[in-house]
């Protein structure tokens, strides 16, 4: 599913409407607008997907995660909604008081693919949430999206997730990344 | 001295908030709990050829489980009986043999220590490698779930489930092959004693409209009414919640397995076509709990949701703190496709991302966290809902309660937690084999129940 691959690195100008585009999802996932990116910056065919990654030795040779295995998040555009709705319901007792999340991107990265419209983007992220009075976690990892450009702006169509850490330290990951 | 009856109070059905904090209480529960009882270490379908091993722990001891060269699963402790250093590092893999990073001591996947270094020419030939094997430790399995047991003394893995293992028998054996795990698992930390989560999951019906309302009116279905507990429904009639001998139990919402699935199509056929194969290989009383939605804990510490099929163990990591692992489970007879939106739908409802894992976190934290307060912590935790609603029933072994809400499974596992933790040995738990359930008095509650059920009925 992941099969599209990065070709020659796209110019200056693109790079930087592709960071810019990718600060303002950042902005708005903080703001808590999740309907809003839900709706403006997804594309209808999304895959959404965090694996699961043993730590394994060098020498084995058994295959990476697909996305036909187990994972932590492994959505279509459906689910994904879902997880958004669910945060609108007045009654997810966790996000009251709301959590303060906090996204930081560097390293990014943007590449031609065959079809014209469509880009590889590659990125670091540590991601932070604090709430209540001490509490606070931090996930730091990198996405390999494929993001679309159409009429109405870019939209995500593949987001591979992946955390470095084996056993995430924190209660849960209902955070979008 | 842990005085275990001030601790538990099976009279009153309150626990001392101290069971959530006191690291003496945890300490002892290491020794006399996860040293004592049966704990899951895989599932056979990850080990199934000579060399594959998997890494896990059994209370805070790392353990590696491995298929030897004969043929049978062997486990031991991962610590080099040179220096104690880790003699496996990955989670997973192949292997014909574990070698210590420390000084290159090399052990078989039986444990047996088979090479040391420099052994002639600097141990002079003068070490008995026979008697340096890594620590071993008991392994059985039930129906291809692998357990592992410190205590050479405790029963055989069957008889420690009991009649628990009567009520798996649904799922693990059902119409067909039987059912496996699919991981790796994911893993997080939560900060709370291990026993809120096992007692959640091995009783609390309660929890669920409320804790979860958010998810459950978003998913609607089965379960949609429970949200907010605003439905009037009838529940003593939809479910019931047993516990057994050793503290294993469960609630089950009747009818409603696939409740929280929302692609499901390929799941419910495959349980429509598969439920009659099980009323006819198990009889009618287990075809009925098939397709109900099962909250279960295995004693102590491996909790599963049949239906919603995630099965997680909660290894304790200090009296506040657990690491949750979860993976899950499949029918083998499912086709592939099937699998793979099973897999989907629990890691989307209960995995480290889930839409119901995550209202579950904070409630845990808190429950233990609050103990640090001294004052909060000399009070007691209720456990009552449905006490004397609960007995023997005729068609299901072990004590049944009313109602999938109650928590009569709460009770019988702190029953269990209070008699372990007190016990000297294995030969004073069995010596109470009989009398255990003497502390649910209402035999008759079924029969009285079911007869005047059969006379309305009569009456209509």
């Amino acid at each position: 599913m992941h099969n599209t691959e990065a070709k020659d690195r796209v110019s200056m100008q693109l790079h930087y409407d592709v960071s810019q585009h990718y600060y303002q999802e950042a902005t708005l996932l903080q703001e808590r607008e999740y309907q809003t990116w839900l709706e403006t910056f997804i594309a209808e065919d999304i895959h959404y997907w965090m694996p699961v990654t043993e730590r394994r030795y060098a020498k084995d040779k058994r295959a990476e995660p697909s996305p036909n295995d187990m994972a932590i998040i492994n959505d279509d555009y459906d689910e994904l909604k879902q997880r958004v709705d669910r945060l609108g319901t007045g009654t997810v007792w966790m996000e009251d008081p709301p959590s303060s999340v906090r996204f930081l991107l560097s390293n990014i990265e943007v590449f031609h693919t065959d079809k014209e419209d469509e880009f590889v983007v590659r990125c670091n992220f540590i991601t932070t949430r604090h709430r209540g009075q001490l509490e606070r976690s931090q996930h730091v990892g990198g996405r390999v999206d494929l993001l679309r450009k159409t009429e109405s702006g870019y939209r995500l169509v593949r987001r591979k997730i992946v955390l470095d850490a084996r056993v995430t330290e924190d209660k849960n990951l209902y955070i979008f990344f | 001295m842990i005085d275990m009856d001030k601790l538990v109070d099976i009279e009153k059905s309150t626990q001392s908030k101290q069971v959530f904090w006191d690291q003496g209480v945890y300490d002892r529960e290491l020794e006399r709990i996860f040293g004592r009882c049966w704990l899951f270490l895989a599932h056979e379908s990850q080990l199934q050829k000579t060399g594959d091993f998997f890494t896990t722990k059994m209370g805070e001891d790392s353990v590696i489980v491995v298929r030897h060269t004969d043929g049978s699963l062997k486990a031991f402790i991962n610590s080099c009986t040179h220096r104690g250093n880790s003699v496996c590092t990955a989670d997973s893999g192949n292997t014909r043999s574990f070698v210590c990073n420390y000084h290159g001591w090399v052990y078989s996947t039986d444990g047996s220590l088979v090479d040391v270094p420099l052994k002639e020419r600097c141990y002079h030939d003068d070490i008995d490698m026979s008697a340096m094997s890594l620590p071993s430790i008991r392994v059985e399995s039930y129906r291809g779930f692998v357990f592992g047991c410190f205590d050479e003394t405790a029963p055989s893995l069957v008889d420690f489930l009991g009649d628990w293992g009567w009520y798996l028998d649904t799922w693990m054996v059902g119409a067909g092959e039987g059912a496996e795990l699919i991981g790796p698992p994911s893993k997080s930390i939560l900060k709370c004693n291990w026993k809120v989560p096992a007692e959640n999951f091995v009783g609390d019906g309660y929890h669920v409209g409320w804790t979860h309302a958010s998810a459950l009116e978003m998913l609607g279905g089965e379960l949609g009414g429970l949200a907010g507990n605003r439905a009037n429904m009838p529940f003593d009639e939809l479910g019931i919640q047993v516990t057994t001998r050793h503290g294993h139990g469960f609630g089950v919402i009747d009818h409603a397995g696939i409740g929280i699935h929302d692609k499901r199509e390929g799941y419910a056929k495959f349980l429509q076509e598969t439920q009659p194969g099980v009323a006819e290989k198990l009889g009618q009383p287990r075809a009925e709990l098939y397709d109900g939605h099962w909250n279960c804990t295995t004693f102590p510490n491996c909790s599963f949701l049949y239906g919603t099929n995630i099965f997680k163990v909660w290894h304790p990591r200090g009296p506040h703190e657990i690491e949750v692992w979860s993976w899950v489970i499949v029918h083998k007879d499912m086709d592939e496709d099937t699998k793979k939106e099973v897999v989907k739908q629990a890691i989307r409802s209960f995995g480290t991302a889930g839409t119901l894992e995550s209202d579950d976190g904070d409630n845990m934290v808190n429950s233990t966290r609050n103990n640090q307060g001294r004052h909060t912590r000399k009070n007691t935790m209720d456990s009552r809902m449905g006490v004397g609603h609960e007995g023997p029933h005729p068609d299901y072994p072990g004590i049944v309660g009313s109602s999938f809400i109650g928590e009569t499974s709460y009770r019988g596992f702190y029953r269990f937690y209070q008699e372990i933790m007190s016990a000297d040995s294995w030969d004073a738990i069995r010596a109470k084999d009989e009398q255990w359930a003497d502390c649910f008095p209402n035999k008759d509650y079924w029969k009285d129940r079911l007869a005047a059920k059969a006379k309305a009925k009569g009456g209509e």
